[in-house]
């Protein structure tokens, strides 16, 4: 393809593989939720050819705070995106890390949380009220999330293309391509490097922006990237121009193609649950923010959003030490921590597959656990339950006739699920 | 639902034990100050355990033993997602605990050395459910009620409360003058939108395969005893005429009655008053013993007659004559067994040693006092020497397993015996059966709390405990003992422990009230009643 066509495609996900070999793989990651089960009973720690799989509750938690023999494989595909600039996500618990992640946590506020849900709320509402009836609910959570996250960590719109498919496509990269697709790589070799052009164009603008007018950012504005820059001229260390370009690649490509995976899994697994869809409804008009989570954290249990995340061991390491199910993993092997499964697990989640919207926080592991749990989980603790909200609020709220009212996917990724109400 | 009780019993490193009583204060304390944003203290543990009723941390030193460290818990469901919930809310804290206590010899020494390893990050809970020690008898107050339903009732009694003190703020109240049938529904409507899950019927609290199960099982426990204790006669039927097997029987069974007739009297000195009359309370639960032997004949005959074609090769019919003399000569065998071992057993009560100042340490003793009857509950922990001997061991063990099924079936209402007053409570055996471990989770004070127990139930006090090394002199069993009010406490005393972290998920509420509680809400569930049963209904309000 051609390098312009790459970057000015609106084509969010790439085409879903067809033939008999989609359709088998798709089958067997319908069959997973029962292989897991399987797996968590006969044989809890696993290994198929070089991969080992980790399905309990308690071993996926060992697998992923022990990061002192386990660590993220993400640094060299983190590499290829940041162009080489180190990025915290792809590192050990080392003192950049520390830094890093102090950087950012020093510009990601939690004082900016009820913003942001407030604006996620505000964005989906104006979507759904343009909707008149019906809307396309995947679609719907990409704008607003990329819209929101877009904005607050001040990254615009690229001139031409779309920020929705760069970071997307990305992400897909980063943690959804383990078969390492060449087709793939050749668009990330053109995307990646325009998107840090474009994060570091922007920095530019902002900078000459706010030194022309005497505060950050247009007109004042209080974003990330407003804020990276006030202390950087603060001489404060980390905000570097390589450095905020790298966060904030990283936070639009790690952050914002999350969202639109999981919130329409989730809103599928209420309309499976007409009990649960009217207890998520009530609690939407209720304005009982709290309990809505509640509902929509219970649902993204039953379809979250991976099986598991990779880790490699870095020594030869005993998982489960002590115990019948003890296992030996060696130094350069991949497991995968399979927290998908963990949620499911019913030695430490009780009656696991009942709908309930009052779990404790611990039973979930949505967002990884101790060292690298999702820089973004508070955000996304904030906000995805409140874009669902104003079309949970709607009466009559129901599936579509046919099969755009259930939702299909593309890989890992949703791609598509139309609601109807009124 | 299904409450589970447990404890884990750790023998504590005996130069950590200090450490270990500091690291459960330093829980305490914490828990005990609500950081801001709590509305109260132990609200962390309300909030990330919600399984959980009653638990504690208590450390108890030893003469004879190390130092045992010992958690205590009582909460709904299986213990899995309870230990996960706990794991969430103070792992760091048991596993620093942990590292106070010794490593087990067994098979968990392994999973003792990951878990305390130097910056383990393995989950405690794998180590804390293999060490769980389950009880050997224990008693739920308010059976089936699950911690959070507990909790719902007891605000919806508040909000009865306030609906009907201030339902005569704005003019009459418009409770005043209406029918109980009517009063009930404007009440059940006024509550409706704060309680919507009162248009819900309650969870079952035993549901009848629970139920089912119990009774069966108290059944099988019937039927193998009469076995086990019908067994000599069984065999010595086999050797012997039938006339001579009865007149050897009846002979020895005088004799054994004389014998028991002349020792029946306690020792100078050692005579309580007590209520219970044990030939009276066989005859109370006569139509019980019966029903018993009736289901151990429908069992035993049948498959002795079975055994009789398999082994003797004879038909059905030739088979089940001998099969039922077998049965029943071992049935009128049971009498001679059960008066040999009480013989036996009068024997060893005339030559036993029991503590008349035991030993109690004066600052435990402050500290004790110190933490009760800030709430209406309270709570203790005991440990006691079991008394040696073989008869003794089979009497304890036989008697523990009798009587937790037994409590299984009878105590399903909040009461056990005549009082109402134990939450949460079981026994347990500790260090190969060698100590008697005795939790409780009760209303009142102490004091009180035993004082029931002396004057209403001292006969079980004794059966259960009187195996305890020091305990007051017994008679029979089941006479004297705990009725020997002053010596009974002060041994009960000494074999406690300071209870150094205890919670209670609703400390105001006693198992009388927690009953009340359920009884409203189960009436205000109902849409409508007849005015005979609003008019009961409403005596609890």
């Amino acid at each position: 393809m051609h390098e312009a066509s790459i970057l000015a495609s609106r084509n969010v996900l790439r085409p879903s593989p067809r033939g008999l070999k989609a359709w088998f793989a798709r089958r067997l990651v319908g069959l997973m939720p029962f292989a897991f089960r399987l797996m968590r009973r006969f044989k809890p720690i696993a290994k198929m050819g070089s991969l080992y799989i980790a399905t309990r509750h308690d071993d996926v938690r060992e697998l992923f705070a022990t990061d002192t023999a386990f660590a993220v494989p993400y640094k060299a595909k983190l590499d290829v995106i940041t162009g080489g600039q180190p990025f915290f996500l792809g590192m050990g618990d080392t003192p950049d890390y520390r830094s890093g992640l102090k950087a950012m946590q020093d510009v990601v506020r939690a004082d900016d949380l009820p913003v942001l849900a407030q604006g996620a709320e505000q964005r989906a509402e104006a979507l759904v009220q343009a909707a008149g009836g019906r809307i396309e609910v995947v679609g719907l959570v990409r704008d607003v999330t990329f819209g929101l996250l877009g904005d607050y960590f001040g990254v615009p719109e690229p001139a031409a293309g779309s920020l929705q498919m760069w970071a997307t496509r990305l992400f897909e990269f980063q943690f959804a391509d383990s078969g390492d697709s060449p087709e793939l790589r050749a668009q990330v070799d053109v995307i990646a490097p325009a998107m840090r052009a474009h994060v570091a164009a922007e920095i530019e603008r902002r900078r000459s922006a706010g030194g022309a007018g005497g505060a950050w950012g247009d007109g004042g504005k209080d974003d990330v990237l407003a804020r990276c820059l006030a202390l950087q001229a603060a001489s404060e260390p980390g905000y570097s121009d390589g450095e905020i370009r790298t966060a904030l690649v990283c936070m639009m490509v790690g952050g914002p193609p999350q969202p639109p995976m999981v919130v329409p899994q989730a809103l599928e697994q209420l309309l499976r649950r007409p009990a649960a869809l009217s207890g998520a409804q009530a609690a939407a008009r209720d304005g009982g923010d709290e309990a809505l989570r509640g509902y929509v954290w219970e649902a993204m249990r039953f379809d979250p959003l991976a099986p598991g995340l990779p880790r490699v061991a870095t020594r030869t390491w005993t998982l489960a030490q002590g115990t019948k199910r003890a296992r030996e993993i060696p130094a350069g092997a991949t497991v995968l921590a399979a927290f998908a499964s963990a949620m499911m697990d019913e030695r430490r989640v009780p009656d696991p597959h009942t709908f309930d919207p009052r779990r404790t926080p611990h039973q979930y592991i949505h967002f990884g656990h101790r060292l690298h749990e999702c820089f973004g989980r508070h955000i996304n603790g904030a906000t995805l339950h409140r874009m669902l909200k104003p079309l949970l609020r709607r009466e009559g709220l129901r599936r579509a006739h046919g099969r755009e009212g259930r939702l299909s996917k593309n890989g890992p990724f949703a791609e598509r699920l139309v609601v109807e109400w009124g | 639902m299904r409450q589970t009780t447990l404890s884990v019993p750790l023998e504590v490193k005996p130069e950590s034990s200090a450490r270990l009583t500091d690291l459960i204060e330093a829980l305490r304390q914490r828990e005990e100050t609500p950081p801001l944003g709590h509305p109260q203290e132990y609200a962390r543990i309300m909030r990330d355990v919600p399984s959980l009723h009653f638990m504690s941390m208590s450390v108890f030193p030893s003469h004879d033993y190390d130092p045992l460290f010992i958690l205590e818990a009582n909460f709904d469901g299986p213990s899995g997602a309870f230990w996960g919930q706990i794991e969430a809310a103070f792992g760091e804290d048991l596993r620093a605990m942990l590292r106070c206590c010794k490593r087990p010899l067994d098979r968990d020494g392994p999973l003792y050395d990951a878990v305390t390893a130097p910056d383990s990050r393995l989950a405690v809970a794998p180590y804390f459910e293999a060490r769980t020690m389950r009880p050997s008898v224990f008693h739920h107050g308010n059976r089936g009620m699950t911690r959070d339903r507990i909790l719902d009732e007891a605000a919806l009694f508040l909000a009865i409360r306030d609906e009907l003190h201030e339902a005569d703020s704005d003019g009459p109240s418009p409770y005043r003058g209406a029918s109980a049938a009517e009063a009930h529904q404007k009440l059940r409507a006024a509550l409706l939108p704060a309680f919507p899950w009162l248009d819900h019927r309650a969870p079952k609290r035993i549901p009848l395969t629970e139920r089912a199960t119990d009774i069966v099982r108290l059944l099988l426990f019937a039927v193998a005893a009469v076995f086990i204790v019908s067994l000599p006669g069984i065999i010595l039927q086999a050797f012997m005429r039938t006339d001579r097997y009865l007149i050897a029987l009846i002979g020895l069974m005088i004799a054994i009655v004389v014998l028991l007739f002349l020792k029946r009297k306690p020792l100078p000195g050692t005579e309580a008053p007590g209520k219970f009359r044990p030939i009276a309370f066989l005859l109370r639960h006569s139509l019980l013993i019966v029903l018993m032997l009736g289901a151990y004949l429908l069992i035993a005959v049948p498959v002795a007659t079975g055994l009789h074609m398999l082994f003797r090769g004879l038909g059905a019919e030739a088979a089940w004559q001998p099969a039922l003399r077998a049965v029943l000569l071992g049935l009128a065998f049971i009498p001679l067994a059960l008066l040999a071992l009480v013989l036996r057993l009068r024997y060893l009560e005339r030559r036993d040693s029991w503590h008349d100042a035991p030993h109690t340490d004066e600052q435990s003793l402050r500290e004790m006092v110190r933490r009760e009857d800030w709430i209406a509950q309270n709570h203790m922990g005991s440990i006691v020497l079991i008394k040696p001997g073989v008869l003794r061991s089979i009497i304890i063990h036989a008697g523990h397993l009798g009587l937790g099924l037994l409590l299984r079936v009878k105590a399903t209402d909040g009461y056990l015996g005549s009082m109402r007053t134990v939450h949460f409570a079981h026994w347990a055996f500790l260090n190969n059966h060698s100590r008697l471990l005795f939790f409780s989770n009760f209303d009142h004070s102490w004091d009180s709390y035993l004082d029931d127990f002396i004057e209403k139930a001292h006969a079980g006090l004794t059966l259960a405990w009187g195996c305890g090394v020091g305990f007051p002199p017994t008679r029979f069993l089941v006479l004297d003992g705990a009725s020997h009010g002053r010596m009974f406490k002060a041994w009960a005393l000494a074999s406690r422990a300071v209870s150094r972290f205890w919670y209670s998920a609703y400390k105001d509420l006693t198992v009388d009230q927690i009953e009340r509680n359920a009884r409203i809400a189960t009436g205000l569930r109902r849409k409508s009643m007849t005015e005979k049963e609003a008019g009961r209904w409403m005596l609890d309000l």
